[in-house]
């Protein structure tokens, strides 16, 4: 298609370049409250390690603020454009676009000890990674729907390949038609993983990952390549700690994970504090802005232990009513995705649900100790520009599809 | 379009299950998981971490209270809390650059040892912290830090409030005050006995901060306002306590006690007035051993273990408040008890009469008199003025072992007095005393009658004869009169106790007047003081169960009989120069400390005819008169006349006027301004009668002043002056020279 490249053609083949219907109300409900949940919350934790740093306590939550009216803006206008448009150009261009950024960000000086950003000046960086995550869905969604039917195909593998020969000396069709298009899809993620890696971006990695196998697994593949996908993946883990290639910060992540009393000043510190702020929070918190925690205990609490403050401050049932609120939003993607005629679209519209899912509870499991520190912020709450505008871009997309699914409405 | 066609999805296809699967597996079990994970740390975790929070979120700062004050009677501080500081460094942070500037500061103004304080700092070397010294002075304080600042260590060292007790009389009142530790808190006496009450409670002031140790605002901020110490206002009069402590150093030496205690007490409420132990010990330096023969006692005479650290043990004696810790035998000062008791009940009266013969049969045993042939046929009045042991025995026979338990128990000796004084002990049946109701033999009786066998603090004898003075009551004794809070509020005031009226007011009277007898005619003559009607009764005991012969000399009493104002109990234990008797060496001890508080309290003496005072009157005023004017009137006097320098007119007089002088005295005229006084060496009146000291002191160009036993009687002997022998004073001087009777005091 893109050989014969007429953009108009391509639109019009696409269906037009805007997208007709109208977007799921709930959807855009259940988006909104987040984001102000997020924005309050963020104000909450924020203001007082902003004060402390900038002598202005609200120089965190103007930032946010005037991303999330930004990407909101982006959103209402992702959301009008059809989303088939992406299928090709968008997938293709967006992944050339975001391995460009990530070798970018690499190539730079290293900013606070990794390469995660492509930073010029203070308010003007960005992070690739969560580009890096938007286009991935985009291109594995593409990719799922163009050999969707080689994917579901039990035939056996006819190209002449090694798996070919296995296939031939087992004497069954242990390697399918399949093979090629899931082989594509692993390099994919593979390239993508390996180039947030290299940014010394663990969780960016884990994230990438997590979001391939659920693309993958949306996408209809075969449940024997995710065992066989998960017997590599724990192999390549074991090879990794037995060559030391994980560095030594991310081992002593592991290390203050397994040992809750390391270095209770240091490796532990963040950790510690998020315990205490959740513990401190009870059945129903201290209030909204009565956190005491925020006072400098828990390091940058507008970051990645935010979910610390939101539970100290609204308590257990107040986090449970944000989750609720979360899991309404993805539950309504799910829906959108399922009735969206269209398997690109439904790829689209569960795959970026799912990721903020995945997201949500990855940071929740590290302020709640419960798995190693990684490093992942909270979706619409924890401050940062590219994340939130990003995010806000895939929900649009997400409303794009919803104008496209027949639900049928009471 | 047929890859339209495979592009399109159906409902139901594989895709929707497996999103379903996955909303599943995300929103419900992960999410799921997360709220389960997030109630265990808020519920089941969360008072731990929320109490680590707090801990580290909340600063406490202690805001010491200060210790209250103890005041006399007459708002004389006896203890008092200062402010001083406390030196300490930081180990860790002394290096080898400013290991030398930290020693010499230290060692400049804290005087302490160089190669001490250096092993250390080595031994705590990796350590924060490392006290110096406390108790430091405001003034050197600075100097300190001064030089801390201008060497640049002020990372180094550092000093902290502190406190520090301060005794400004040194001993005095040593065994009742105590002293405290080092944290500041009561270890003995009173300071131990109203610790809570002295100590108040320290304020708090807690501030929440943040983690990077500022401090958060003020809404965070709770403060416990510190609870000042009270203080405390003893009955204690430092006068009184003074003239008692020196009539008593005074007795210490020249008898060779072991240990010797008096009380003073105000015999209608119970207040005491003046109680003191020898050897004592410096309250400011509690820990030294003031009296060297108390280590030397505990070498030679200790048990294996006071042998071992003499040290320790005469600390620990001389601690001690014996005259509530410590039971002995009150002897013959018992007798009052028994003769009041008896008195009341009718067994006697005053008109009763007993022939001594000089012994007593009870049962196998013969208890014998002092005098071997008797004192002939006695009144009770004479029981109590020749301190008759066999008549006692009969008294005791008569009234039986129940009644005689009964007024023993009245007096107040089954019991504690109740006294606010730490270390009060308790009497014990059968160990200080007979109960009937247990076991009280014919011959315990006997013993008991006149005080042998039953043991009594001190403190008990001078409630019980207050009990005699004051008409019957026995008074519960104290010695806080009253607390006062930080700003001299007073908190309480404490009202006397009457325990219970033991004998009537009449008995009381009856006994009171027998007791000026003994003082005027009988044992007690030597606590004789000419106007003050002093009532008292002397005894000697002698302990139990030792090797040698020990005896305990001891003289209750009170005065001026018929309006008591003081009562005094005097104990001398185991007395070693020769005399024991209580009326020998204690009586001249109570007869003393009687005048001189009398004479400070300002008591108007009622002198009768016999008195020597009687013969001394107060001198004319003559300066400014002319000397003719001034020999006119002295014709009216006997005075031997001096006059010095060439002029006309007397200048001034020695001694002053209104001064009491013997009506035969010395009268030293001057007539000249700045005219050297004539002076002459006094001389030393021991062992002399009252007419011959008389003699010498005019000899000498001396007025005498006599004080102490009757005058008349011919056995009388100076025995003490207030002028020391050889000193040279102004011609006419006024010299007190005190007599006693050393023969006939068997009591």
């Amino acid at each position: 298609m893109i050989k014969k490249l007429n953009l108009r053609e391509y639109v019009k083949q696409k269906g037009g370049l805007w997208a007709t219907g109208s977007i799921d109300v709930m959807f855009f409900a259940f988006l909104l409250l987040i984001v102000v949940i997020g924005l309050v919350m963020l104000y909450s934790a924020s203001y007082v390690y902003s004060y402390y740093q900038f002598n202005d306590s609200g120089v965190y939550f103007r930032k946010q603020l005037r991303n999330a009216l930004i990407g909101l803006v982006l959103m209402l206008v992702v959301s009008r454009v059809n989303y088939r448009i992406f299928e090709d150009i968008g997938a293709l261009g967006g992944t050339a676009l975001a391995w460009l950024l990530l070798l970018i960000a690499r190539i730079m000086p290293a900013h606070n000890g990794t390469h995660r950003h492509i930073y010029i000046t203070e308010t003007l960086q960005f992070q690739p990674s969560d580009l890096a995550k938007f286009t991935l869905i985009l291109t594995l969604a593409a990719l799922l729907t163009k050999y969707h039917s080689r994917i579901v195909s039990k035939k056996p593998l006819q190209s002449p390949l090694l798996a070919a020969r296995i296939n031939h000396a087992v004497g069954r069709p242990f390697f399918n038609d399949s093979l090629p298009p899931i082989l594509i899809c692993g390099v994919v993620i593979a390239v993508y993983a390996g180039l947030v890696l290299l940014g010394s971006h663990l969780s960016g990695t884990i994230l990438i990952l997590c979001i391939g196998v659920t693309m993958l697994f949306l996408g209809e593949v075969r449940g024997k390549w995710f065992v066989c996908g998960g017997v590599a993946a724990v192999a390549a883990f074991l090879i990794a700690i037995k060559t030391n290639l994980l560095k030594s910060y991310m081992s002593e992540r592991i290390q203050a994970f397994v040992d809750k009393d390391f270095e209770p000043l240091g490796a532990r510190w963040q950790i510690n504090q998020a315990l205490y702020a959740i513990g401190s929070g009870g059945l129903f918190g201290k209030g909204l802005g009565n956190s005491t925690m925020k006072h400098l205990y828990v390091s940058e609490p507008q970051n990645d232990m935010i979910f610390s403050i939101v539970v100290e401050e609204l308590g257990l049932v107040g986090a449970a009513l944000i989750l609720v609120v979360f899991a309404l939003l993805i539950w309504r993607g799910v829906v959108v995705g399922i009735n969206c005629p269209h398997r690109y679209g439904a790829l689209l519209a569960m795959g970026f649900v799912f990721q903020l899912g995945i997201q949500v509870v990855l940071n929740i499991l590290v302020a709640t100790d419960t798995v190693p520190n990684t490093g992942i912020s909270l979706p619409f709450f924890s401050y940062g520009g590219t994340a939130i505008i990003v995010m806000l871009v895939q929900m649009g997309v997400v409303l794009g599809v919803s104008r496209d699914a027949r639900i049928r409405r009471r | 379009m047929a890859k339209e066609n495979s592009a399109a999805m159906k409902s139901g296809s594989r895709t929707a299950r497996r999103g379903v699967i996955m909303l599943i597996i995300v929103a419900i079990v992960a999410f799921g998981a997360c709220v389960i994970r997030i109630a265990y740390l808020t519920l089941i975790k969360g008072e731990e971490y929320r109490e680590k929070a707090e801990a580290q979120q909340l600063m406490v700062t202690t805001v010491n209270a200060d210790r209250g004050t103890i005041y006399d009677a007459n708002m004389n501080i006896l203890a008092q809390s200062a402010s001083v500081w406390l030196v300490y460094v930081n180990p860790s942070k002394v290096t080898e650059d400013n290991k030398n500037a930290v020693l010499n500061v230290l060692t400049k103004y804290l005087e302490v040892d160089r190669a001490e304080l250096l092993d250390r700092l080595e031994e705590s070397a990796g350590n924060n912290y490392l006290k110096i010294k406390g108790g430091v002075e405001y003034n050197v304080k600075n100097k300190l830090m001064e030089q801390v600042a201008a060497e640049k260590i002020t990372d180094v060292v550092f000093v902290d409030p502190d406190t520090k007790r301060y005794y400004p009389n040194g001993s005095l009142a040593s065994t009742i005050l105590g002293f405290t530790g080092n944290d500041g808190n009561g270890l003995y006496g009173l300071e131990y006995k109203y610790d809570d009450v002295l100590t108040g409670t320290n304020g708090r002031v807690v501030t929440a901060k943040d983690g990077v140790q500022f401090e958060l605002d003020n809404a965070y901020e709770v403060t416990y306002d510190a609870k000042q110490g009270v203080s405390l206002v003893l009955t204690i009069d430092t006068e009184i306590q003074t003239i008692l402590e020196d009539a008593l150093a005074t007795a210490l030496k020249e008898t060779k006690a072991r240990n010797v205690y008096g009380i003073v007490m105000n015999p209608n409420t119970g207040a005491l007035l003046a109680v003191a132990n020898l050897p004592d010990y410096d309250l400011n330096d509690p820990y030294a051993v003031l009296y060297p023969q108390l280590e030397k006692y505990f070498k030679k005479k200790g048990t294996e273990e006071q042998k071992q650290d003499p040290v320790a043990a005469a600390r620990i004696e001389q601690w001690k408040n014996k005259s509530v810790a410590d039971f002995y035998y009150p002897g013959s000062v018992y007798k009052v008890f028994l003769v009041s008791g008896a008195l009341e009940e009718g067994i006697i009266d005053p008109e009763t009469t007993y022939f001594c013969g000089g012994t007593i049969s009870v049962g196998s045993r013969t208890i014998k008199d002092f005098t071997p042939t008797g004192h002939g046929t006695e009144t009770p009045e004479k029981l109590l003025v020749n301190s008759c042991n066999t008549f006692s025995v009969h008294v005791g026979q008569e009234m039986g072992a129940e009644l005689y338990y009964k007024y023993f128990q009245g007096f107040g000796f089954t019991e504690r007095t109740g006294v606010d004084l730490s270390g009060e002990n308790t009497p014990r049946v059968g160990v200080t005393y007979h109960d009937p109701a247990v076991s009280f033999t014919e011959s315990d009786l006997a013993s008991a009658s006149f005080g042998q066998s039953i043991a009594v603090t001190p403190l008990q004898v001078v409630t019980a004869v207050s009990a005699i003075a004051n008409g019957g009551k026995l008074m519960q004794p104290y010695v806080v009169a009253k607390q006062m809070d930080i700003n001299g509020k007073v908190i309480s005031v404490t009202e006397p106790v009457v325990k219970r009226q033991v004998i009537s007011e009449n008995t009381a009277k009856t006994v009171a007047g027998w007791m000026e007898s003994v003082v005027n005619d009988g044992t007690g003559q030597n606590a004789y003081v000419a106007g003050y009607h002093v009532a008292g009764k002397t005894g000697t005991s002698e302990k139990l169960g030792t090797d040698e012969a020990l005896y305990i000399a001891s003289f209750a009493g009170f005065a001026p009989r018929s309006d008591p104002e003081i009562a005094v109990i005097i104990v001398i234990d185991e007395p070693r120069a020769g005399n024991y008797s209580g009326g020998t060496i204690a009586a001249p001890v109570g007869g003393d400390v009687i005048e001189r508080t009398l004479l400070y309290l300002g008591t108007e003496p009622e002198y009768s005819g016999d008195d020597p005072v009687t013969m001394t009157i107060a001198t004319p005023s003559l300066s400014g008169k002319t000397l003719e004017d001034a020999k006119a009137v002295l014709e009216n006097y006997d005075y031997q006349v001096r006059i010095i320098g060439d002029g006309e007119t007397v200048v001034s007089q020695t001694p002053d006027a209104g001064r009491k002088t013997p009506m035969d005295g010395v009268m030293v005229l001057y007539t000249e301004q700045d005219a050297e006084k004539e002076k002459t060496v006094v001389p030393s009146f021991a062992g002399l009668t009252v007419y011959q000291a008389t003699q010498v002191a005019v000899a000498n160009g001396l007025n005498i002043r006599i004080s102490g036993s009757n005058a008349n009687e011919s056995t009388v002997q100076a025995y003490k002056q207030d002028l020391p022998e050889g000193s040279e004073v102004e011609y006419g001087s006024i010299v007190n020279v005190s007599f006693r009777t050393v023969s006939g005091m068997y009591d």
